[in-house]
């Protein structure tokens, strides 16, 4: 028996055993050990080492309440311990995925720097020519000022991104011909951001492109396309006739005569024309870039088509200007187009102001054009506006505040055209279209107050708050729109006031957004027996038929022929 | 967001551009911290901002042990009362989605909601609803649908306990480009081994939520890196008002809704 358990023993139990010694502690702790020193078959490690690493982790960190995450504890130090080694990479150097953006804003901020030291050596050389050269500086809004009112109010760009636009405004007033430049706000989109800058075109780049305007724009162009419309459809009319005269001939059964194939009496409505650069939704010029530092890209003018396509559909922006715009009335243009009909409708909803804050003209002209009720009027900082105490700016009829955005009419443009107009000389089809003279569309005129806005099933368009109310003296009004979130505007009592927008671009539209219905589909041919279902003919029709019509007896060779042309013909009858 | 990390986190927060200013956050941090003390919350925290025609609705969250289940909402409109909100009814979570009016400020105010889908002349056609249960209702909504975390932020402790990691030490650069870090804040929806074995390196601590990569229709959360690529910023396109930061490679991060509580159902015409 003690043989057989010997067999099974270990050598330090035989030891215990032969010389009947009493426990020891030393040897238990030495078989403790041993066990923990056992090494796992998987991965060679013994848990004896993970308990030392993960006793001197705790240890050297010194973490809190250690005992209610010690599994985590120890699941790390094996994450560690299983990390490969990259020793043979190191010598590579792997550059901070900064370096990028860095690099992208360092030569804006070098750029930058240089016109700045250019403008102080003018400065001191020419102190007296400095009058027609302050006319041509462009003027940049002071964005880093009026951020600092928009985040008392709990709105704006971070500091860090502040700072880094600011300078690329003022890149873009370097690099390209502005001559006042302002921060729109900023679009978001699913896959890049959109900063937007407004601008002002200088004198010479606006000639300019009128000039390229009226070329692209000279009339003929569009008739032409509609007579070879009509020539085309008249050919395939012609081809079609032709065909059905060829086909005739060889087969023996008759076809049934066909209808004449109707025309389409669908006239394209007229063009509503473009307004030229400089005018109405067209009067400023957006620039865009997806980062501080990259170059910025001019976004076409936009048409009034565009703008009733986008009215019409909701589509989030990529960050790609040429990404494809799928919309059901067909949207005229790539993302670059839809950003800019976009940024037309926020620009004509949002922009507001303090009465008064705006003026027509520069106070020279304000007598001419009152008449046109601020459809294309210009309108500057009035240079006598001295604010509004914050209990006037914080009523909630918001009557002390308004747009100076131009309402875009249902056109598509914020200056009314007449299609009749243009007509008169033209062909006389139009006579009969419009009888009586149209109506012309006017929205609001230019600096109406919000009070007048349109609700939202109870909701005012715009929220007014104040952005403090433990110190009053120093509060600053701010206002949100309810109708595009992200629209946002403050103002001072002082003298200041500023709009911005940051949002995805999207209208609030209160019952959801259902895609325009498709046109009812045109009937191929005009109604007529022809084409209309008919009872089937009873046994009593068709034998009243058959005896009504029975040959005459005499000549009774020719049956089958004579009979089938007979029935084809009667029943053209 | 923990409100003693609020001036911290100041700078991350932007939200269609609505941020923190200072009053807001100094007076968030003194009501709030008040409030945990009255109700032995373990950790408070700012939870949004809900837009009404009177006067906005300020949300906080009391934590007491378990991160998920064990939430207490509260609201304000002026920093000093902060009012329980009442637990959300499944009838009014569904009403609320179908209201079209904006919040007014007023908690005790009746709306009449009208359910289309019904018959004229069923009860169930008009029902009314008190403003404070539908806030209740929508806050509820947007927990469960677009409030999220970083993977790894909760733990799900061997005694089934769901705590904050105090270990989280956030996610790695290429880890925080991927839709597949972010997890639901909500009782798991889909089944247990779709959650943990859709990843390779699974760990039953961590993988016991949704991730939002699952989510219908693809697209609606929109993820972008910013600061030079050191925050992550999530939005959802569902609910225009939320976001989420996480700030690369540390603890920090925060959940944030600003905005009407309304839900935006043309997503799928959006992208």
């Amino acid at each position: 028996m003690e043989k057989n358990l010997c067999d099974y023993m270990l050598e330090p139990d035989i030891i215990a055993a032969t010389e009947n010694v009493m426990p020891d502690l030393n040897n238990d702790l030495v078989l403790a050990k041993n066990f923990l020193k056992q090494q796992s078959a998987a991965t060679g490690d013994t848990l004896y080492d993970h308990l030392v690493d993960v006793v001197q982790k705790i240890l050297s960190q010194k973490p809190p309440d250690v005992v209610d995450h010690f599994e985590q504890y120890s699941w790390q130090v094996k994450q560690e311990k299983f990390r490969p080694n990259f020793d043979l990479l190191n010598d590579v150097y792997l550059s901070p995925p900064q370096l990028a953006v860095v690099r992208r804003i360092e030569e804006m901020f070098r750029l930058v720097k240089s016109k700045a030291e250019k403008a102080e050596d003018m400065d001191e050389e020419e102190q007296e020519l400095d009058l027609e050269e302050d006319n041509v500086k462009p003027r940049i809004a002071d964005l880093i000022d009026s951020n600092y009112y928009f985040k008392e109010c709990g709105f704006g760009l971070p500091d860090s991104e502040c700072y880094a636009v600011y300078i690329a405004l003022n890149m873009l007033a370097i690099k390209e011909p502005v001559s006042t430049v302002r921060f729109f706000g900023k679009i978001y989109g699913t896959k890049e951001n959109y900063y937007v800058a407004e601008t002002e075109l200088t004198l010479e780049e606006l000639d300019r492109r009128i000039r390229e305007f009226e070329l692209k724009d000279m009339p003929g162009e569009g008739e032409g396309i509609e007579e070879g419309q009509m020539q085309v459809a008249e050919e395939q009319k012609e081809m079609l006739g032709e065909g059905e005269g060829k086909e005739e001939k060889p087969k023996e059964p008759v076809p049934p005569k066909l209808p004449p194939e109707p025309v389409s009496t669908w006239q394209p409505p007229p063009e509503i024309p473009v307004e030229r650069p400089g005018q109405g939704v067209n009067k400023k010029v957006f620039w865009v870039c997806n980062h501080p530092g990259e170059q910025w890209i001019c976004l076409p003018d936009v048409t009034p088509d565009q703008i009733r396509v986008a009215r019409l559909t909701v589509r989030c922006m990529t960050g790609n200007l040429d990404a494809e715009v799928q919309s059901f009335p067909p949207f005229e243009g790539t993302e670059r187009n839809y950003l800019r009909a976009q940024l037309a409708r926020i620009q004509a909803g949002t922009s507001v102001s303090p009465q008064g804050f705006y003026t027509f003209g520069s106070g020279e002209e304000e007598d001419i054009d009152l008449e046109e009720g601020g459809g294309d009027l210009n309108f500057n900082p009035n240079p006598f506006y001295h604010g509004h105490s914050m209990k006037d700016l914080l009523d909630s009829s918001l009557t002390y505040w308004v747009h100076h955005g131009r309402h875009i009419l249902k056109q598509g443009r914020t200056l009314w055209w007449n299609p009749n107009a243009g007509m008169e000389e033209g062909e006389e089809e139009e006579e009969d279209e419009g009888p009586p003279p149209l109506e012309p569309e006017s929205g609001p005129p230019l600096f109406t107050s919000l009070s007048e806005d349109s609700r939202l099933e109870g909701m005012t368009a715009w929220s007014v708050r104040s952005s403090s109310s433990l110190t009053p003296e120093r509060a600053v009004a701010a206002l949100r729109s309810n109708l595009w979130p992200g629209a946002a505007a403050f103002a001072t009592s002082g003298q200041k006031s500023e709009c911005m927008y940051i949002g995805w671009g999207l209208k609030f539209d209160p019952p959801n957004y259902g895609p325009a219905q498709l046109p009812r589909p045109q009937d191929e041919y005009p109604i007529g027996p022809e084409v209309m279902e008919m009872a089937d003919p009873t046994f009593a029709d068709e034998e009243a038929y058959r005896i009504a019509h029975l040959p005459p007896p005499p000549p009774p060779v020719l049956e089958g022929e004579g009979e089938e042309f007979g029935e084809e013909e009667d029943e053209e009858d | 967001m923990n409100i003693h990390k609020l001036w911290e986190y100041k700078e991350y927060v932007n939200v269609n551009g609505a941020t923190l200013n200072s009053e807001i956050i100094s007076l968030l941090q003194n009501s709030l911290t008040v409030l945990q003390v009255e109700n032995h919350f373990t950790i408070v925290q700012y939870w949004g901002q809900i837009y009404a025609t009177d006067l906005d609705y300020y949300i906080a969250v009391g934590l007491t042990n378990d991160a998920l289940t064990g939430k207490k909402y509260f609201y304000t409109t002026d920093f000093q009362f902060w009012s329980l909100l009442p637990r959300p009814k499944k009838k009014y979570k569904e009403l609320s989605l179908i209201t079209t009016f904006p919040f007014r400020g007023d908690p005790s105010l009746k709306i009449k909601v009208l359910d289309e889908s019904f018959e004229e002349n069923h009860p169930d056609r008009c029902r009314f609803m008190k403003e404070e249960n539908r806030l209740a209702a929508t806050i509820s909504n947007i927990c469960e649908e677009v409030e999220i975390c970083a993977r790894g932020q909760l733990i799900k402790r061997p005694d089934g306990s769901i705590t904050i990691n105090p270990n989280f030490y956030g996610l790695t650069a290429t880890e925080a480009k991927e839709l597949k870090s972010y997890l639901h804040m909500r009782p798991a929806q889909h089944r247990w081994n779709t959650n943990l074995l859709t990843r390779p390196d699974y760990n039953y601590s961590m993988d016991f939520l949704d991730s939002i990569d699952q989510d219908i229709p693809k697209g609606c959360w929109n993820l972008s890196l910013e600061k030079t690529g050191s925050v992550a910023y999530l939005k959802s396109l569902y609910w225009p008002g939320m976001s989420y930061f996480h700030k690369v490679k540390t603890s920090d991060a925060g959940f944030l809704y600003i905005g009407n509580g309304r839900k935006n159902l043309d997503v799928p015409f959006l992208i």
